[in-house]
Formats: C-alpha cells, sequence, structure tokens
C-alpha cells in the first residue's frame, strides 16, 4: 500500500478479529481478563502485550493508535483524551523542575496558558523567541533545555516556520524537536521527512471526521535518542527506542489518565478514512473564500498561506505537498464590524473548533486569548480586528454568499 | 544451556542462540512492538541476529503498552 487514503481504508490490525469484523470492533469495556495469574502479572509488567484497564490500553484505542503509526511511518503512538492532553503529558514526561522549553509566543492561546500559568509554578521556564531566526533560537538552548516546541502551522497567526532549518539546529543541539501538527496532520505534512522527533496533534480537529469527538495523539518518529534526556536517560538504557513511549505508559500517562475513550478512538478510526477528501475539499474552499476576500474593499488584510500574497507560501507549498489547509484568518476595521460580520451569518457557525465539516468563525482576541492583556496579545499575534475561518467541506458557493451578504450590509 | 526469559528458566533449542532465534522459538508477540533487554540493557534491533546469548543470561521481552491498573 502506497497512498494514505488506501492506507487509512485498509492498514491492517494489530489483532486479527475473531469474526473478520471489516471495521474493528468498540471495546466499549474497562477491564479484560486474563487466561491466569501468570498471565496478569507479565501485562502489568509489561512482558505481555494485554490490554488490562481501558486507562492504560484498549484494543479499539490500541487500534487506532497502530493506523496514525501507520499513517505517521513513526516508531509508536500514544492516543490521549485530548490534544491538550497530549502537550500536556508530553511536556512532564519530557521534563522537570528548573529545565526549559525553547518555544513562541505564536501558540495556541490555551498552550501558553499551560505553559506560563500551569507548568511555570511547578519549576519549568518557558523562552520565547522568534522561530524564524535560528541564531536567536541556537543561543536560547543550554543545558537545561529539554526540547523546542512550535506548531506547524501556528494558530490563529497562520506562520509557517521553517522546520528543516529548525530541525538542524535540533539535531546539532541534541535536543529534540516537537511539534504541534494540528493543523497539517499526517496527510499534508510528514514531520519525520523534516526532522521533527515528537508530533502531538488534536485529533478533535480534522481527524475526529467532523467533530465527532474530543482526542489527541503523541506520535514518536523514534529519531532522538531519548539516552540524552536527563529524565529519561533510565528508560533509555532499557527501552532504548521505546523510552518515551514507555516513560508515558507506563507512568505520566498512567497517572494523570488522560486516556482517549474507546468510542472516541473508534469514531477517529472512521475519521482517518476520509481525512484525505475532507482536507482536500477544506482546503479547496479556504483558497477560493481567501482568494474572494483579497478582493473585497472592507477586508483590510487575509492571511492563508495559499495565497501568493502570503510570506509564507512557497515555504508551505514546499512542506506541505502543494496543499494548504483549511484555515484563514482575515481583518475587519475593528472588533465591532467583526462582531457585527458575525452576528449577520446564515450559513457559517459561530463557534470555537477547527476543522469542521461545518465552516465555523471566531474572533480569537475575545474568546481563546481572552484572558490576556491587549500588550500580550499583540506579542502573540492576535490582533483585536482578526477573524478567524474554518473552512468546511460545504459548497463553496454558500459559503461566499454568506460572506458576500455580510460584508455587504457592515 | 539454561537462560532466564521473562525471570523463568529456560532452555533453548539451539545450542548458541541469538536473541533473533530466541524471538521466533518463543513465538513472541508482536515482535516488532517489543523491546528486548539483556541482562538488564537494551538491545537495538538491528542486532537481534548478531547477539549471542550464553549460559545465565537474563532476557526480558518487554512492551510500551503495558502498565497496570486500579
Amino acid at each position: 500500500m502506497k497512498g494514505f487514503s488506501t492506507k487509512a481504508v485498509h492498514g491492517k490490525a494489530l489483532r486479527k478479529d475473531p469474526h473478520g469484523a471489516l471495521r474493528f470492533p468498540l471495546y466499549d469495556a474497562v477491564a479484560f481478563e486474563q487466561p491466569s495469574a501468570r498471565d496478569i502479572q507479565w501485562a502489568f509488567e509489561g512482558r505481555k502485550p494485554a490490554h488490562t484497564y481501558s486507562r492504560i490500553t484498549n484494543p479499539s484505542v490500541e487500534h487506532f493508535e497502530q493506523r496514525i503509526n501507520l499513517l505517521a511511518d513513526s516508531l509508536g503512538v500514544v492516543a490521549l483524551s485530548s490534544g491538550m492532553a497530549a502537550i500536556s503529558n508530553l511536556m512532564l514526561t519530557i521534563a522537570e523542575t528548573g529545565s526549559n522549553i525553547v518555544t513562541t509566543k505564536y501558540l495556541f492561546g490555551n498552550t501558553y496558558s499551560l505553559l506560563e500559568s500551569t507548568l511555570k509554578p511547578w519549576g519549568l521556564e518557558a523562552r520565547y523567541i522568534d522561530m524564524e531566526d535560528t541564531d536567536q533560537l541556537r543561543r536560547s538552548i543550554d543545558h537545561k533545555t529539554r526540547a523546542i516546541f512550535l506548531e506547524i502551522i501556528t494558530n490563529p497567526q497562520l506562520q509557517v516556520p521553517d522546520i528543516e532549518a529548525i530541525s538542524q539546529v535540533a539535531r546539532a543541539q541534541a535536543v529534540p524537536l516537537l511539534v504541534d501538527g494540528t493543523l497539517t496532520t499526517p496527510y499534508i505534512f510528514k514531520s519525520k521527512d523534516f526532522g521533527v522527533d515528537v508530533e502531538v496533534i488534536s485529533s478533535t480537529k480534522s481527524i475526529s471526521g467532523g467533530a465527532t469527538s474530543v482526542g489527541g495523539v503523541i506520535i514518536d518518529n523514534g529519531t532522538f535518542d531519548w539516552g540524552n534526556c536527563p529524565r529519561l536517560e533510565e528508560s533509555a538504557g532499557k527501552y532504548g527506542e521505546f523510552a518515551l513511549l514507555t516513560k508515558l505508559k507506563r507512568e505520566v500517562y498512567r497517572n494523570l489518565g488522560a486516556c482517549l475513550s474507546p468510542h472516541n478512538a473508534y469514531l477517529q478510526t472512521l475519521g482517518l478514512e476520509t481525512l484525505g477528501l475532507r482536507i482536500d475539499r477544506s482546503g479547496a474552499n479556504a483558497q477560493q473564500i481567501s482568494e474572494f476576500l483579497e478582493t473585497c474593499r472592507k477586508v483590510r488584510s487575509v492571511h492563508y498561506p495559499g495565497l501568493k500574497s502570503s510570506r509564507y507560501h512557497e515555504r508551505a507549498r514546499a512542506q506541505f505537498k502543494g496543499k494548504f489547509g483549511g484555515i484563514l484568518t482575515f481583518e475587519l476595521e475593528s472588533r465591532e464590524k467583526c462582531f457585527a460580520f458575525m452576528d449577520g451569518l446564515k450559513l457559517i457557525k459561530r463557534a470555537s473548533n477547527l476543522n469542521d465539516n461545518k465552516t465555523l468563525i471566531l474572533h480569537p482576541a475575545s474568546t481563546i486569548f481572552c484572558e490576556y492583556s491587549s500588550g500580550e496579545k499583540e506579542e502573540m499575534g492576535v490582533g483585536e480586528s482578526m477573524l478567524r475561518l474554518s473552512a468546511g467541506i460545504e459548497d463553496v458557493v454558500d459559503i461566499m454568499e454568506d460572506i458576500e451578504n455580510n460584508l455587504a450590509v457592515i | 544451556m539454561r537462560i532466564k526469559v521473562n525471570g523463568e528458566m529456560y532452555s533453548p533449542g539451539a545450542e548458541t542462540p541469538t536473541i533473533l532465534d530466541l524471538l521466533r522459538e518463543r513465538e513472541v508477540e508482536m515482535p516488532e512492538m517489543v523491546s528486548v533487554q539483556l541482562n538488564g540493557r537494551f538491545v537495538k534491533k538491528e542486532n537481534f541476529g548478531s547477539t549471542t546469548l550464553k549460559e545465565d543470561d537474563e532476557v526480558e521481552f518487554l512492551y510500551f503498552m503495558a502498565g497496570g491498573a486500579g
């Protein structure tokens, strides 16, 4: 199997279903009996690949993890209850008090809050730099740096960092490169090919198949020597390349209880089968909408990597196989104009999510970033007159009509 | 020859078995997902065929999916 969608539809299950079901069944069960006391002992000790308890492992969740693993061509995958659970579990696995993460302020608002409000009091420092400046990146890394972390397409600034350039710095300094690939997914960005060591994705977005369920994944590409990470040194001695995944499963993920529900795993495995179709459609819609918005005099600016006017256009084209995702932003005259525009929409939904089948719109400054001051929002690239639009898979003519009608009356 | 596999005594069929031989002989489940430890140290996959076992060696086949529960 070569094609992404063929693999997504036909990828083999790790274990054979006793009834030959074409769709891997939903194991909506908490506990699994073992044949003997020794079997359950071995399962607990990790000596037997058996399911014991669904907070740790579950057949439907494992099946979803294996399908992502196949599509990403990675070493292994851990599925979690949300994208934020994926990021927090990963940070807590690789970093310790007194260490630091080099990142950027161009982050999803809740990720920034995780670093600043939740993890900082526990002694994890976040160093914010401009990811376009690789010299600054190099200078920011020291012996206490545990990772470089960034988003492949930043939300909502839609910056597209040069991942190969950043990974070269990471490689030279023996620091793992961690990325949030929510807006790309392995369909348009194979992180392993660009030197990314670990990718996290909010599978709630494109992967869930149309906002069906909340979930997240941690994908270990198997490219980093975890013996270089103090918190994983011992694990690397015992488990080698599986050090991160084992530390997660046997400690952090297990203890934090951030498991993906089997039902959500079932829905998201189904969502994977149509991922390519939906990303292609929403991307084509986003392209047409952004090109149209560029021609509207009431629109001050439009940001979409697929636009030739975007400073990230060529880089995005090279990194994302000529695809650009389904998210765009545009600016109107003021916050008031943004609110008036949103309130008049008939088809487009006012909602906080991305990559739904429905087209969604949000005013980031008053929602996801509402807890930050004007100065902080400015540093984070979130303006008061910016609207974020997540293109759905509807007929583009209907989306455009809704936009055009509302621009006419504001 | 006697070795320990997952904490239990075991006599391999071959006189000088490799880790790969042992994986096959024991029909270890999902061999692509297994981590192998020899005397407490991790063995890389590419060395399974060239790592020969000797008397009293201790081998562990481990899976990252494990963890225990409530």
